[in-house]
């Protein structure tokens, strides 16, 4: 311990040993991990997961059953005790209050009259969580958006929310853009759905909903995505020149610039200092005893 | 000689009327409004990109966040979101107590917006006697979760803790003393002949167009049409409390106070019936330790104290964290048919035209 009486030449700081911009190549955070998936809820698609799902299982137990008949077979020709017959899996029952919710068919009377007015404009109907989903061909989105508001049996007068999500894992489309609509005299809420790919531009739906143009203007900002006869395509949530689109998967979720320090260390380092000489000034030793 | 042309001015971003970073660009002739264009992002924080980086039980610490005058009722439609997600029930007591927080939250946000409110319109009074009571009830957010603005009050599948002992007296002197204070607001401003001045006949907002543009709240409903999610799509335990929506026709300014005024009044009921009817029973639903999604996705909607709050999640396949997530906030979408009520008015009165539209930028910008 230095002591405190004596007056002492303060320590040059250490120079950085490298520059103190992030080098985000080299940084954990910086690395961007894809995603592998496409979480695009259809109920076409966990139809066919749950037949490859029930034939991998089958495959399985065919397989574990042909196992036992030649083990068996082998036993009795050795002349050992036979081994035991295998035992078809019961599906573990969980007991909690988690009810997963999965893909429905479509029953609701405004998904059928939907699919009945557009015909193949809709690519799929189904519901799920108690919420009404038409996904429709992504040149008809006007035209599906008109049919919500105009039709008698429809009347979806308000579009409540429109957003947009990045799959880039996807193969032919990079984004979902999904359409909330409510209707307030008939209490119902319908979630339209578009796939659009990179570079595409849907049409805008302000000319229906005026209230879609900062929504449309906010799916600009962060996805990237241009809608055409939109009254004013511009950025509206960052800056002007601002780089990249932030709410795409392969944007990084560490700054440009960001600086190297770690702020934790340095702080426990200091408070490690302070402590030390805080102990030494009042004569008590702070430090681990020596090992006899 | 007098020239005649128009001039532009910058309104913010640092004007104590904006309730945060609002800049609003007007162009004037004279003293009236031409050009109205609402620019903002200055709050921006990456809410939903944070997010998505984090597992759905930290995701919530962002909510209070967003809109810091009602966090409890972003809690409650994030909370509610990820029940749907994954398919929850809540028990039934925790339904109870989470009503009851949203509507003093209610109750809170309404109080700071009649406060600000009056203040930027001159109404220096009020803002005092506002506060006084909003205090209690922080205090109540205080006695039940130990935060006073950023609260994190509830749990995805019910609550952390039941309510601490002696809660119900709290409510109850509450609520013995409320009516009477809002009965002195109403004395400093119904009648008050300056504040009617300045607000009836103010940034008229008629029905059609609000529906168009996607206004909803109290903003809607003093435009005559009575949508309010509690009713028309009921969540929590709104279905079983009896409750009126207060509902105007003159879709100005006065009558959106009018429509708080009475909300407030409709809000000190359902605490009752809460408190009344309060259930025995568990205040957590049986979970797994931790939550996996599977592929979903879900937009649910409540009643916030500005309007419709909503949030879209989608669930990747055995995944910790959203991969995507989005916030419909009331705020943003209000907050875009400012043009509308302030153009060809005076420009003395875009101050009650934002404070009516009761903007946080905090949610606006996320």
């Amino acid at each position: 311990m230095t002591d405190p009486n004596v007056p002492q030449t303060p320590e040059t700081p250490e120079a950085p040993a490298g520059s103190y911009v992030y080098d985000y190549k080299a940084a954990p955070n910086r690395q961007i991990v894809m995603p592998k998936t496409v979480p695009l809820p259809s109920y076409r698609t966990y139809l066919a997961e749950q037949k490859a799902a029930a034939e991998a299982d089958e495959a399985k137990w065919q397989k574990s059953l042909a196992d036992y008949e030649t083990a068996k077979a082998k036993a009795e020709a050795e002349g050992k005790d036979a081994p035991k017959p295998p035992v078809r899996p019961v599906p573990r029952k969980d007991d909690n209050d988690l009810k997963t919710p999965w893909p429905q068919e479509a029953t609701d009377v405004d998904l059928l009259h939907l699919q009945a007015c557009l015909g193949d404009k809709v690519e799929e109907i189904f519901e799920q969580a108690g919420e009404l989903v038409c996904q429709v061909a992504k040149e008809a989105v006007l035209e599906a958006l008109l049919l919500c508001r105009d039709d008698g049996k429809l009347g979806y007068e308000m579009l409540a929310d429109q957003t947009a999500t990045h799959y880039p894992a996807a193969s032919d489309f990079a984004f979902s853009v999904v359409y909330h609509l409510t209707s307030i005299s008939r209490r119902k809420r319908l979630r339209l759905r578009i796939l659009v790919p990179e570079g595409f531009t849907p049409e805008s739906a302000c000319v229906v909903y005026p209230g879609a143009n900062w929504m449309e203007r906010e799916i600009y900002d962060m996805l990237g995505i241009r809608f055409a006869n939109h009254p004013d395509m511009t950025r509206i949530l960052c800056p002007e020149d601002w780089e990249g689109y932030p709410l795409r998967k392969d944007y990084p979720t560490v700054g440009w610039g960001q600086r190297d320090i770690s702020f934790r260390e340095d702080r426990g380092g200091m408070l490690d200092r302070i402590a030390l000489e805080k102990a030494g000034q009042l004569g008590i030793n702070l430090k681990q005893p020596k090992a006899d | 000689m007098f020239k005649n042309e128009e001039m532009e001015i910058n309104l913010g971003p640092q004007h104590p009327s904006t309730h945060g970073v609002l800049r609003v660009k007007l162009r004037l002739d004279g003293e009236t409004i031409t050009h109205c264009r609402p620019m903002i992002g200055y709050l921006h924080r990456g809410v939903e990109k944070i997010c998505e980086n984090q597992s759905f039980f930290q995701g919530q610490v962002w909510t209070d966040r967003m809109d810091y005058c009602s966090a409890v009722a972003n809690n409650l439609g994030w909370v509610e979101a990820n029940e749907k997600l994954f398919g929850i029930t809540v028990p039934r007591r925790a339904q109870y107590i989470r009503t009851m927080l949203n509507e003093f939250n209610r109750l809170a946000s309404h109080l700071i917006w009649l406060a600000t409110h009056a203040l930027d319109i001159g109404a220096m009074t009020v803002f005092l006697y506002a506060f006084r009571e909003r205090e209690d009830i922080l205090d109540l957010n205080e006695a039940f979760c130990g935060s006073r603005l950023t609260t994190t009050a509830f749990r995805i599948g019910g609550l952390r803790e039941d309510l601490p002992p002696g809660f119900e007296k709290m409510v109850h002197k509450f609520l013995a003393k409320f009516p009477t204070c809002l009965e002195e607001y109403e004395n400093l401003l119904s009648e008050n002949r300056i504040w009617k001045k300045r607000t009836v006949g103010v940034a008229k907002l008629n029905a059609e167009d609000a529906i168009a543009m996607g206004v909803t709240g109290p903003v809607l409903r003093a435009a005559g049409v009575a949508y309010d999610i509690r009713k028309a799509f009921p969540y929590a335990a709104y279905a079983e409390m009896d409750f009126e929506v207060p509902t105007r026709t003159e879709a100005d300014t006065y009558a959106r106070y009018l429509v708080r005024m009475a909300e407030m009044r409709q809000s000190a009921r359902i605490i009752q019936q809460c408190m009344d009817g309060m259930p025995e029973g568990p205040v957590m639903a049986k979970l797994p330790k931790i939550l996996r999604s599977e592929v979903n996705e879900v937009y649910h909607a409540t009643e916030s104290p500005k309007g419709e709050i909503g949030y879209y999640l989608v669930g990747e396949k055995g995944s910790l964290n959203p991969y995507r997530f989005h916030v419909r906030a009331p705020g943003f979408i209000n907050l875009q048919s400012l043009p509308k009520m302030a153009e060809g008015g005076l420009i003395a009165d875009i101050v009650a035209a934002i404070g009516t539209l009761d903007i946080v930028l905090g949610e606006i910008d996320r």
